[in-house]
């Protein structure tokens, strides 16, 4: 089993020292075999989290600590942090021309074995397309340049993709709903569903409860201005739903 | 000498002042119907063209019949020394060309003249990979009324020197897009010229740049787009940019629109900047390293001025001509 801490995290961006922390004293353990959800207003930090804790560059941490298996990852850059396990399926993923989608992924998947020992091209294209066939992935989806003009729900399943393909010990979704049809929402749903297990983790941002009808946490929690001001299970999401967030004050943290 | 092209910022009678290297036959495979006759043919206009002829009397003239739909035609510049050449694309004939120089030498002189014929159509494909010290490059194209270009330039040359890539519409109605491509690295010193002129009424020319520049290398862009009197309801449209890799690199992207009749669209972009820092967090938060990672990035810039090649060998040449010259660059 492995365990993601975040303790008291506070996070400025790095290019703004003058404006407020962002994150105001998080804290979360995550342990692989757990489903969290992160729910919450716009604006409140939880994309800045799940980036913080993937080690995006523009973020500060001012203090506290990120640790997996009890290493802290604060000194660690991105690529290290991903080869240890992390993986972040983002929001608004980059579009790269020249380098296929396929190439890309076997790179990195790669990167996580030794040099002397790359995957054998056949085995990665037969689980590539296997993979693809789960995601109802048009097969040609490989060959394109990464998330070039792909549409909204294709890179988000592109997102899942790579998820399945680099098998993480934890996954950050953020927002891998918006935007999505009910199909599409179910297909990406189904993805990571079939991650499910004991050696994974995952930590799913959404705004809506619908995503979590197809991905049920174990846990929920909820961030209002940079603070987690309650946790619960499964049923917090669905009573969120109805009463919203308004009447939800934050906590008290470092008072 | 007569007067040469204007090439701000690239010192081109500097570069013409030694005579070039005698030329040299180009090598050329083409369909049967593609005729060859010996000699260029070709008045030379200023005192660039003077000097490149200079070069010798070897020059060849292809001549694509009229209506001609067959094979690509290729030209294979000499292994050392330079070389030209005259195309003649007859009206209403399709073809793809590519020109491919790997030469060594100094003083190179290459020059490749294309005429296209009346509503016919060219694709065309130049591949420069010289080894030479030195060269001057001039590539001319001239579209006759109807006909249309699509033209990509990769620059993977190792030389100093200037290149020039002319683009006359003279015709009404003639279309022509260049996309260069160019990788500089080491301590090369190279001028690109791209001028696209609209002479005819309707006439549409895009040039699209790119370049990177690694090393101590010193890359100079020039777009020079050129609306002249009378071509009503011509547009003329350029984008130019530049990447730098290293501390030492230099670069400029210099757009220049020169326009002189009121009823025609026009535009430019240019910009010098350094590798996409969201592109470059996205790969690497799957695990690559940054140098890989860095690699990706550039070769999806350059990319963007490639987009049209097809050849999938030929594509991965390049990148792995990019890959190479960035490890070395990076070691």
């Amino acid at each position: 089993m492995s365990t993601l801490e975040i303790k008291n995290l506070h996070v400025k961006v790095k290019d703004e020292p003058e404006h407020p922390e962002i994150l105001r004293g998080v804290n979360l353990t995550i342990r692989t075999g757990e489903i969290h959800a992160l729910m919450g207003p716009n604006g409140n930090g939880k994309s800045t989290m799940a980036e913080t804790i993937m080690g995006n560059p523009r973020y500060q941490v001012t203090e506290g600590d990120i640790l997996l298996d009890g290493q802290s990852l604060l000194d660690q850059g991105v690529d290290v942090r991903a080869r240890a396990g992390l993986f972040l399926g983002m929001q608004y993923p980059a579009e790269i021309a020249g380098v296929t989608n396929a190439e890309f992924i076997r790179a990195a998947v790669n990167a996580r074995r030794s040099q002397d020992d790359p995957i054998s091209i056949m085995n990665f294209l037969k689980e590539l397309d296997q993979t693809m066939t789960t995601l109802e992935m048009p097969e040609d989806m490989a060959d394109r340049y990464l998330n070039q003009g792909f549409s909204g729900g294709e890179k988000k399943r592109n997102e899942i993709l790579q998820l399945m393909m680099i098998k993480p010990k934890f996954a950050l979704l953020d927002e891998i709903d918006s935007g999505l049809d009910i199909d599409a929402l179910r297909i990406v749903a189904k993805g990571v569903n079939a991650q499910r297990g004991p050696e994974f983790g995952s930590l799913i941002i959404t705004h809506y409860q619908r995503l979590l009808d197809y991905i049920v946490p174990d846990f929920v929690h909820v961030m209002k201005d940079g603070e987690i001001i309650e946790t619960g299970g499964a049923e917090l999401a669905k009573s969120l739903e109805k009463t919203g967030y308004t009447h939800l004050k934050a906590g008290e943290a470092d008072a | 000498m007569r007067e040469l092209p204007s090439t701000p910022k690239i010192a081109l009678a500097r570069a013409l002042k030694k005579a070039p290297a005698a030329a040299v036959p180009v090598g050329v495979t083409a369909d049967a119907a593609v005729t060859r006759t010996f000699g260029l043919q070709v008045a030379p206009q200023d005192g660039l063209e003077d000097w490149l002829q200079g070069a010798g009397q070897t020059g060849v003239t292809l001549t694509v019949p009229a209506g001609y739909q067959g094979e690509p035609v290729f030209i294979q510049g000499p292994a050392e020394g330079s070389g030209l050449v005259h195309v003649v694309v007859a009206p209403g004939a399709t073809v793809t060309l590519q020109d491919s120089w790997q030469g060594r030498g100094e003083h190179l002189a290459i020059g490749v003249w294309l005429e296209v014929g009346e509503d016919a159509t060219v694709n065309w494909l130049t591949y420069d990979a010289l080894a030479a010290e030195s060269a001057v490059a001039l590539r001319k194209a001239t579209l006759a009324a109807g006909a249309s270009l699509n033209w990509t330039v990769a620059g993977f040359s190792h030389n100093s020197g200037a290149s020039l890539i002319t683009c006359d519409l003279v015709g009404e109605g003639a279309r022509a897009t260049v996309n260069v491509g160019v990788l500089a690295s080491g301590s090369q010193h190279l001028g690109y010229t791209t001028r696209m002129t609209n002479y005819g009424r309707k006439t549409g020319g895009h040039i699209n740049q790119r370049g990177v520049i690694t090393g101590a290398a010193h890359l100079i862009f020039n777009g020079i787009g050129h609306i002249v009197q009378g071509a009503q309801g011509a547009d003329n449209q350029q984008e130019n940019r530049v990447l730098m890799l290293a501390q030492e690199a230099r670069g400029d992207a210099n757009p220049i629109l020169l326009i002189d009749e009121n009823d025609v669209t026009a535009g430019h972009a240019a910009s010098v900047t350094r590798i996409d820092q969201a592109q470059l967090y996205y790969l690497m938060s799957r695990g690559l390293s940054k140098a890989l990672a860095s690699r990706l990035v550039i070769r999806g810039f350059l990319e963007a001025g490639l987009a049209e090649i097809k050849d999938p060998q030929l594509k991965q040449t390049l990148f792995d001509t990019i890959d190479e010259t960035l490890v070395n660059a990076d070691a």
